[in-house]
């Protein structure tokens, strides 16, 4: 047997890594996903009051702060029993909307767009955002960094700080926005619209516009029939902050819909024994292995996931591409991979037009910013869609409010055993017998788990890192008969 | 003094991470103390675009990150360039870009670079576990680790 190993950072220690085995015919016999956990996060939280956990939480991960920030502010509410007023919860979403804006920009431009617009199996010393910009423009990679930083300004005007957020309190927001304040929002949020728009439009030209990458999306190893999930709004729209959590099956058929106190009703999490981190799957549906289908237990909870378990976006020009991007891939819902970063900027569009809806909303500068704690804390649970999944976070706290317990469940573990079954899905196809493994394929390969924009921060508790990758090929004896480093 | 004549000194790293935290620890500290005006000072969590928009404007920038090398001994400062940089805990960001393609797009882009990036890599233990305490073996280093760091700090002049 030969053993494929791509690991992302060989020199350091705790980093995760991708393992492919090889039957003796050359095919691929086996795929292991795996990342280690961080410990101790439970007990750091225990002892502590429940309102710290919503700061506390932000240093999990670098990468999206905002998101445990409101998931932690939504279940530290629940905790209390107590709904924040009308103009905390817009507050919050604006916020919300911004942080989302920041992230996709990076997604598309950063680690989708090389490998679309330089190309999947261009020179790795080309295949980046330098790459992307020398194809597409010098202008559009400053427009780049400049809405990145108008969207971090606005969590900074709102959150207090752009990473370190200290916005949400039990029962509200600590500050509001004034009327000049909000004027600059919407300007700026009138920037994002613009922008989100062009970079559909870029995405349409470069890649819908190219028929090898069509090809690829729709026909390349690249698609995974599993059940689909997403918060939606009260119409069954996707909603990022609030609503209710649905999941569709593999033909779109509402499995079923649960408010954050019913998720352990419907979520349950397989463990394996070569894997730190956990496998959820769907209760009703039980887990049956890392197998696609209508009876499978798997789902994703991904952007493309989030549009399949929606009946539509809640703003104009989201909706009309959603529709557009559905009708082009032959209906709802699609099981396409790589359509994700198609899904991502439909969202990037929905982030920033609900950011400028929300911003115009004559209550986003109310003065009721708090709704008072009358009652005893006790357990609660807030979910929110991350960029990378719905995210969980569950606390319980004895009378006085003191953490006793903490659970939670982050997007990108949502997808574990989806990324692990993409990744074996692309590896059988790129490698049969007498491939010659290259670079440009050790890319394809991780084409497949770059769509699910996993971030391990979160799932592992651990930090941000680059992807450095090593492929090391080893005979039956596991000797190495070849090494391809990449970083 | 204006943003063009000053040094930014950058911790980097996860201050609830046991010694992960060592570069904002260390920020944090010397920020109570009387440095010259020469210096501004800032923390941070991941490196790739959010740094390069951080870093833009200054003169100089000192990154203080935490690495962990094969057989490293616990508290020692590597005193690396971008020219001969090796990946730090930080600099690196998964989610977007590494630190030296950061640096490239701020180039390419025409963004006010700093002059001159120094990185300060200190070799840490432990940045697996939580806790807001070191390791034992950097918690009895730290004071030297700092005073290192003061004096290599001090040797930067206007």
């Amino acid at each position: 047997m030969r053993r494929i190993t791509i690991d992302p950072i060989t020199r350091l220690e705790g980093h995760g890594k991708i393992e492919i085995f090889l039957k003796d015919d050359g095919g691929v016999e086996n795929v292991y996903f795996q990342v280690p956990e961080l410990r101790g996060f439970e007990q750091f939280c225990v002892g502590r009051p429940v309102e710290e956990l919503s700061q506390i939480v932000t240093k999990i991960c670098g990468v999206c702060p905002g998101c445990h920030h409101m998931a932690s502010g939504k279940a530290a509410d629940a905790v209390y029993g107590v709904e924040p007023p009308p103009t905390a919860k817009k507050l919050r979403e604006l916020f919300y909307m911004a942080h989302f804006v920041h992230s996709h920009i990076a997604h598309f431009y950063a680690l989708a767009a090389p490998d679309f617009v330089v190309g999947p199996t261009a020179d790795p010393s080309v295949r980046n955002i330098i790459g992307v910009i020398e194809k597409v423009g010098i202008p559009i990679g400053s427009e780049v960094i400049k809405q990145r930083r108008i969207a971090q300004e606005i969590q900074a005007l709102l959150g207090g700080h752009q990473t370190h957020v200290v916005m949400n309190i039990p029962g509200g927001v600590r500050k509001g926005l004034t009327a000049e304040e909000r004027d600059d929002v919407v300007k700026k949020a009138e920037g994002f619209v613009d922008f989100g728009k062009f970079s559909m439009n870029l995405f349409k030209d470069v890649v819908l516009g190219n028929k090898t990458y069509v090809d690829i999306i729709l026909n390349g190893p690249y698609a995974l029939k599993i059940h689909s999930m997403g918060l939606v709004d009260n119409n069954n729209h996707v909603n990022f902050y609030d609503g209710k959590v649905r999941v569709v099956d593999t033909e779109g058929k509402e499995l079923f819909k649960y408010g954050p106190n019913e998720y352990l009703n419907y979520v349950a999490e397989h463990v394996e024994p070569w894997s730190y981190l956990k496998f959820p799957y769907l209760k009703t549906k039980g887990w049956k292995g890392f197998v696609e289908g209508q009876e499978s237990g798997v789902y994703h909870a991904t952007p493309l996931s989030r549009l399949n378990a929606s009946d539509g976006m809640a703003t104009p020009i989201a909706q009309e591409e959603y529709e557009f991007m559905y009708k082009t891939l032959g209906g709802k819902p699609v099981h396409n991979t790589l359509a994700m970063h198609w899904a991502r900027l439909v969202e990037l569009i929905y982030s920033a037009e609900r950011c400028l809806e929300l911003a115009k909303d004559p209550e986003i500068i109310g003065k009721d910013l708090r709704a008072p704690l009358d009652n005893v804390p006790s357990v609660g649970v807030g979910i929110v869609e991350a960029q990378r999944g719905t995210l969980t976070h569950h606390y319980w706290t004895d009378e006085k409010g003191i953490v006793t317990k903490v659970n939670i469940i982050v997007g990108t573990t949502n997808n574990n055993a989806p990324i692990c079954m993409s990744i074996k899905k692309a590896a059988e196809g790129l490698i049969t017998k007498d491939t010659e493994i290259t670079e440009g394929i050790l890319n394809m390969i991780e084409m497949a788990f770059r769509a699910y924009d996993p971030c391990f921060s979160c799932a592992t508790h651990s930090l941000p890192r680059q992807m450095r990758m090593e492929l090391v090929l080893k005979d039956s004896e596991g000797k190495t008969i070849r090494s391809i480093k990449r970083s | 003094m204006s943003l063009k004549q000053k040094v930014l000194v950058l911790g980097i790293g996860n201050d609830i991470l046991t010694d992960d935290g060592i570069g904002p620890r260390i920020v944090q500290q010397l920020e109570k103390e009387k440095l010259p005006s020469l210096f501004a000072f800032q923390t941070a969590t991941v490196g790739g675009l959010e740094i390069l928009e951080m870093v833009t404007g200054f003169r100089e920038i000192v990154f203080i990150d935490a690495i962990k090398t094969r057989d490293g001994i616990p508290g020692s400062i590597y005193y690396l360039t971008p020219e001969n940089f090796r990946e730090t805990l930080h600099l690196t960001n998964l989610h977007d870009i590494n630190f030296l393609n950061a640096l490239k797009l701020g180039e390419k882009l025409g963004m006010e670079l700093p002059e001159k990036i120094r990185i300060l890599a200190i070799e840490i233990v432990e940045d697996m576990e939580f806790s807001e305490q070191f390791s034992p073996s950097i918690r009895e280093k730290f004071p030297e680790i700092l005073e290192e760091v003061r004096e290599y700090l001090s040797r930067i002049s206007d």
